[in-house]
C-alpha cells in the first residue's frame, strides 16, 4: 500500500480547499492511501466541502501528526505552500520523512512566490509546482496534473 | 511527566515573546543577536517535547548563566515567534546533544 501525506497550510487562501479535495481524488486514483494533515479550522472547511468523505477520508491535526511522525510512515509528501510558515512546515516534514515530495506553491505576490520557491529549492529536493494564484485554483490544477503525470512516469 | 513546550506556553506566563508573526528568517536574526551562545539543530528535532519547525540549521539560543533558552516557535496561521523561557540544566544538556553545529 502506498501512503501519501498532504500538508495544508493556513485556511486563508481560497484555492487551497478545492485543490486539496482534488489532490485527494487524484492521489487516491493513483492507488495512494491519503492522509491530510491540517489545522482544526482547515479540517472544518474540508468537512463542509466533503461531508460524506467521498474524497477526503483521513484527516489529522498537523501538530499531532508531526510529533508522532516516523521516517517510514509515508511514501509521498504533498505540501500546500502559500505562507512563510508553510515553507518551514514543509521543509521540516521533508527533513523527517526523506521521501518523494512535491510542493504546490501559490501566492498572488510574485516576489513572495519567488522567495518561497527559492527557500524550497535550497532546502529540499521536492518537485516544485508553482503558480501566481490565490482565489482561482485552475492555474495550480493544470500544473499539478502535469507534474503528477510526470511523477508517475 | 516530561516537559512539553506547547502545554507550558498555554499554562505559564513565565516566558518572553521577543518577536511574533514573523518569518523564519527574521526569527533566526533575533535569536543570533539576543543569545550569549547558539547551537544549531536539524528541523524536526524534539526540543522540550515538541518537534522544532523551520529551515535547518535551526538556531537555539542558550544562556547558561540564567538557565534560559531562546527558540523559534512556528504555527501555520501565525507565522514564527521567538520565545525566551527558563529551562533546567538537563534541558540545556539535551539540546546541546542534538547540535549539528555550534
Amino acid at each position: 500500500m502506498k501512503n501519501a501525506l498532504i500538508l495544508l497550510g493556513c485556511p486563508e487562501a481560497p484555492a487551497q480547499i478545492p485543490m486539496a479535495v482534488y489532490a485527494n481524488y487524484k492521489l487516491t486514483a493513483l492507488g495512494y492511501h491519503v492522509t491530510v494533515a491540517s489545522t482544526p479550522s482547515v479540517m472544518e472547511l474540508l468537512e463542509v466541502a466533503d461531508p460524506l468523505e467521498c474524497y477526503v477520508k483521513n484527516k489529522i491535526d498537523i501538530d499531532s501528526c508531526i510529533n508522532d511522525l516516523t521516517g517510514n510512515s509515508f511514501n509521498f509528501l504533498l505540501g500546500f505552500i502559500h505562507k512563510d510558515a508553510a515553507v518551514s512546515y514543509f521543509v521540516t516534514f521533508y527533513n523527517i520523512l526523506q521521501i518523494k515530495s512535491m510542493a504546490l506553491v501559490f501566492e498572488r505576490d510574485g516576489k513572495l512566490l519567488d522567495n518561497f520557491i527559492e527557500n524550497l529549492e535550497e532546502n529540499t529536493k521536492a518537485t516544485i509546482v508553482s503558480a501566481r494564484a490565490y482565489h482561482n485554483p485552475k492555474p495550480l490544477k493544470i500544473k499539478f496534473d502535469k507534474a503528477i503525470k510526470q511523477l508517475e512516469g | 511527566m516530561s516537559f512539553c513546550l506547547d502545554t507550558y506556553l498555554r499554562e505559564s506566563e513565565n516566558y518572553e515573546i521577543l518577536l511574533s508573526k514573523a518569518s523564519f528568517k527574521e526569527s533566526k536574526k533575533i535569536i543570533l543577536n539576543h543569545s550569549p551562545s547558539v547551537v544549531y539543530v536539524n528541523a524536526g528535532e524534539k526540543i522540550l517535547g515538541v518537534r522544532i519547525i523551520g529551515i535547518p540549521p535551526i538556531p537555539i539560543g542558550i544562556d547558561e548563566n540564567n538557565d534560559k533558552i531562546t527558540l523559534s516557535y512556528t504555527k501555520p496561521c501565525y507565522g514564527t515567534s521567538v520565545i525566551e523561557l527558563p529551562v533546567n540544566k538537563e534541558d540545556i544538556k539535551n539540546i546541546k546533544s542534538l547540535a549539528i553545529k555550534s
